[in-house]
């Protein structure tokens, strides 16, 4: 089933000259985990914030095409109606986070719905559980690291229950291995809530293996919509300002010595599978 | 860093902290009416007296000291001045000075009564008290972000200026307009980052749903309990004594003959 | 030596003790990378180098120079930081008085402050834009904005606070590049980061911190295949190392830092067991 359906999408800031989208198609199924990569500005983001609706509506502009976002239109739909399908989560933890604790910032958007207190509280716990950060209910954001910070933005999100979970770079404030972590939280929410995930980030070697598809949006087209194995197979990815896994290379290079090499590997452990698949067939 | 230190709030574990915060703020503002109505020096040592005892149980003494120290001199500023206004109509000392120490210890009197319900109640509290007196959101709302955004910004301020000494900028060398325009590289780039937090987190707030409905809920709510009413009614009982004898004319010590034995004319 | 740290301690008036007693010696022309996670005292160390922070215990010798007896403003001379958000700080309306203004605030003449901006706004591919707004440059562009402005001076002492945040692969090949360049101009260039696979490629001298302490000190190689030492300062591994080191039952050897290393490898493994 299809939840997203972009045509013909195109978009120009106000008081810019250069589109940041031009002709944008995508469809997106249900469940599916789609990673979103390419250049600085190639319009990455402009792209995400078209599908809840703060483009055109908190950022005019020029805007012309169709989205459908689970039957509703982002660019005629209030955003709170559309964050309740879709849910948005922003690069920087700190301006995300508005209230004195945790639980108080998990709550906020479920207390702008005007929901019964006691669904909040319910919501809230289950938030948190989620995210594993019951044990910081009590803090206040500016003592948490960037991570925890990053968690709680999550959760919160999550609280209003949307179906699609939209991520603009929710790892680029964080050290590599805090990064991995949440990546794995995030890969370990979206299978137990069977969640739609768009995901934009610049560290594919930690989720190429994961995502079921890759668009590459550069200079504000998509450039590539397919599998994360073949636009690392068949692209040069540094070219759209994406860094490909050291192991992809790797395996793209051994597959131009050894003959018998099957795939082009996007992670440690495909790369581990397939250098014991072939000693063992020695 | 001490700053940031100092906005980080815990919940404290007193009686006066576990105290209703609406029970507070009614206290506060009953300990100051009876301050401002009445200018007899016995009944304010006596309201002051009652608020040492208050800031003792609940263990702020140091921080309160602090709070009085900081300030000191808007105090000696209002006994210079009543003392010389009050001189220059009726040239008695000991009624100036009278006037000037009744007037200064009010001024004591008042800040104590604010500082023990800031000190003693969390900002989320605090929060709470407005959100429950009905005040519009968009305002409680803002008083938040302005506690949680103050340690942020502080921090900022400090990273720009070290980025730009490490540019080779002396903030406090060279005469005054040079130190003013030695501002300009700081502030600049501190109002630039305002301005694109100020969007981030609007961008944040919509998809938060602010504004939603109309009718926000809490999650949260502050409920009396039988502590809460106990306390409220003696201060009841307290502040109308105190309403009385001025309404009665039944202050116990007249304040300026009293010191009028100790400078006589 | 560029810089001496004899056991420096550093105690933030939050009382944070963000350096326990560090000794280290960077020599002149050494390209250096001081990795560890988020609190273990990396930009503590860059920001005793120009003085910006002063040991609270022990001495920091930058170019001979006691940093308790020299100002800011002089060891910036020596010694320049690009900080972690340098493109935050900009505040004037041209790109050309962006970089002259710490030029003039050293005293520079107005025709050794031209001269020297032009020459940083050349390396860094900037020139175009000289009486452009910075506001208006790209993400990638300002970032090199910012490193123009500190190497207009030409500190003998570089020092960058996590260069490569935030930034695309086409930005990081570029940041390597003039990183690089900087380097073999016999300048001292010291990296404080988290990005394993970009240390990788620059094959530095690594230093690991952890809570305040140095844990390791040594080459690129050996430090980064280290599994203990890497886990010890909470970096993640440079993904062919972790992917060669679960391969080591079978005999390979896991010090593999670059695609290059991994192809010979694997040849060898494959093709000498087919034999």
């Amino acid at each position: 089933m299809t939840i997203i359906q972009v045509r013909d999408l195109s978009f120009t800031y106000a008081g810019s000259s250069k589109p940041a989208l031009k002709n944008v198609n995508i469809s997106v199924e249900k469940g599916e985990f789609v990673l979103v990569v390419g250049p600085s500005g190639g319009g990455k983001s402009t792209l995400l914030r078209c599908l809840n609706g703060l483009i055109p509506q908190f950022y005019e502009g020029e805007y012309s095409g169709k989205v459908v976002v689970d039957g509703l239109e982002p660019d005629k739909t209030p955003t709170y109606m559309m964050s309740q399908v879709i849910g948005m989560v922003f690069q920087n933890p700190q301006n995300q986070l508005f209230a004195l604790s945790v639980e108080a910032d998990i709550a906020f958007p479920l207390e702008n719905l005007g929901l019964p207190r006691d669904e909040i509280i319910q919501r809230v716990e289950e938030a948190m559980e989620l995210l594993n950060i019951t044990h910081l209910r009590d803090r206040s954001p500016f003592e948490l690291s960037g991570g925890q910070q990053q968690r709680v933005a999550i959760a919160s999100v999550l609280a209003i229950k949307p179906k699609i979970l939209a991520m603009d770079e929710p790892t680029s404030f964080l050290d590599p291995l805090t990064a991995a972590q949440l990546l794995s939280i995030i890969d370990d929410v979206r299978k137990r809530l069977q969640l739609t995930v768009l995901l934009v980030e610049h560290r594919v070697e930690l989720a190429a293996a994961k995502a079921d598809r890759i668009v590459v949006v550069s200079d504000g087209c998509v450039v590539f919509d397919g599998s994360p194995r073949d636009f690392f197979e068949f692209y040069d990815s540094h070219l759209y300002g994406v860094s490909s896994p050291k192991v992809t290379s790797l395996s793209k290079r051994l597959k131009t010595h050894l003959e018998k090499w099957n795939r082009v590997c996007l992670s440690a452990e495909e790369f581990e599978a397939e250098v014991r698949s072939l000693v063992s067939h020695l | 860093m001490s700053l940031f230190e100092g906005l980080r709030f815990r919940p404290g574990t007193t009686f006066v902290h576990r105290l209703d915060p609406r029970v507070k703020l009614a206290t506060s503002t009953m300990v100051l009416i009876t301050a401002v109505i009445h200018i007899d020096i016995v009944i304010i040592l006596f309201l002051l007296m009652l608020e040492s005892l208050v800031i003792l149980s609940a263990k702020v003494q140091n921080l309160w000291i602090k709070t009085i120290r900081g300030a000191l001199p808007l105090v000696a500023i209002v006994f210079a001045i009543t003392f010389f206004s009050q001189y220059s109509r009726e040239p008695v000392i000991s009624t100036g000075l009278g006037y000037a120490l009744t007037y200064s210890l009010r001024l004591l009197v008042f800040l104590s009564s604010f500082s023990l319900f800031f000190l003693t109640t969390t900002p989320d509290e605090i929060a709470l008290t407005l959100q429950q007196l009905r005040v519009p959101y968009e305002y409680t709302f803002a008083f938040v972000s302005a506690i949680r955004f103050t340690p942020v910004m502080a921090e900022e301020l400090q990273v720009v200026l070290d980025a730009q000494r490490a540019r080779g900028l002396e903030v406090d060398k060279g005469p005054f307009t040079k130190r003013l325009r030695n501002l300009i590289p700081v502030l600049v780039p501190l109002l630039v980052n305002v301005i694109r937090r100020s969007y981030e987190l609007a961008e944040a707030m919509e998809v938060k749903c602010f504004g939603a409905s109309r009718k926000r809920t809490s999650l949260k709510q502050l409920n009396m309990r039988r502590k809460d009413i106990f306390f409220l009614v003696v201060v009841l009982i307290l502040f109308s004594v105190g309403v009385s004898v001025k309404l009665l004319g039944l202050e116990p010590v007249k304040t300026l003959p009293l010191l009028g034995q100790f400078f006589p004319d | 030596m560029s810089a001496i740290f004899e056991s420096v301690h550093y105690i933030y008036p939050s009382k944070v003790h963000a350096l326990r007693g560090v000794s280290l010696e960077f020599r002149p022309g050494e390209l250096v990378a001081l990795m560890g996670e988020n609190g273990s005292g990396k930009t503590t160390l860059l920001k005793h180098i120009n003085g910006l922070l002063k040991p609270v215990k022990g001495r920091v010798i930058v170019e001979g120079i006691d940093t308790r007896t020299a100002s800011v403003a002089q060891l910036s001379q020596v010694a320049g930081l690009v900080f972690q958000n340098a493109e935050e700080m900009f505040f004037e309306s041209n790109v050309f008085d962006e970089v002259a203004f710490a030029l003039r605030n050293f005293g520079y003449s107005e025709e050794v402050v031209r001269k020297r901006v032009e020459w940083a706004l050349k390396f860094f591919e900037l020139d175009t834009y000289s009486s452009q707004s910075p506001f208006l440059l790209s993400g990638g562009e300002k970032k090199r904005l910012a490193m123009a402005i500190i190497l207009a001076w030409s500190p003998r002492i570089i020092c960058l606070d996590e260069p490569t945040i935030g930034q695309d692969s086409l930005q990081k090949e570029k940041m390597k590049h003039m990183i690089k360049m900087l380097n073999t101009q016999g300048r001292t260039v010291l990296l404080a980061t988290h990005d394993v696979e970009f240390v990788a490629e620059l094959r530095p001298r690594v230093i690991l911190l952890s809570k305040g302490e140095v844990v390791a000190d040594g080459k690129c190689e050996e430090i980064l295949t280290d599994e203990t030492l890497v886990k010890k300062a909470s970096i993640l591994m440079p993904q062919l190392v972790y992917a060669f080191k679960r391969l080591e039952d079978l005999g390979f050897d896991s010090r593999v830092l670059d695609v290059d290393d991994g192809v010979r490898q694997v040849l060898k493994v494959l093709r000498h067991e087919s034999v």
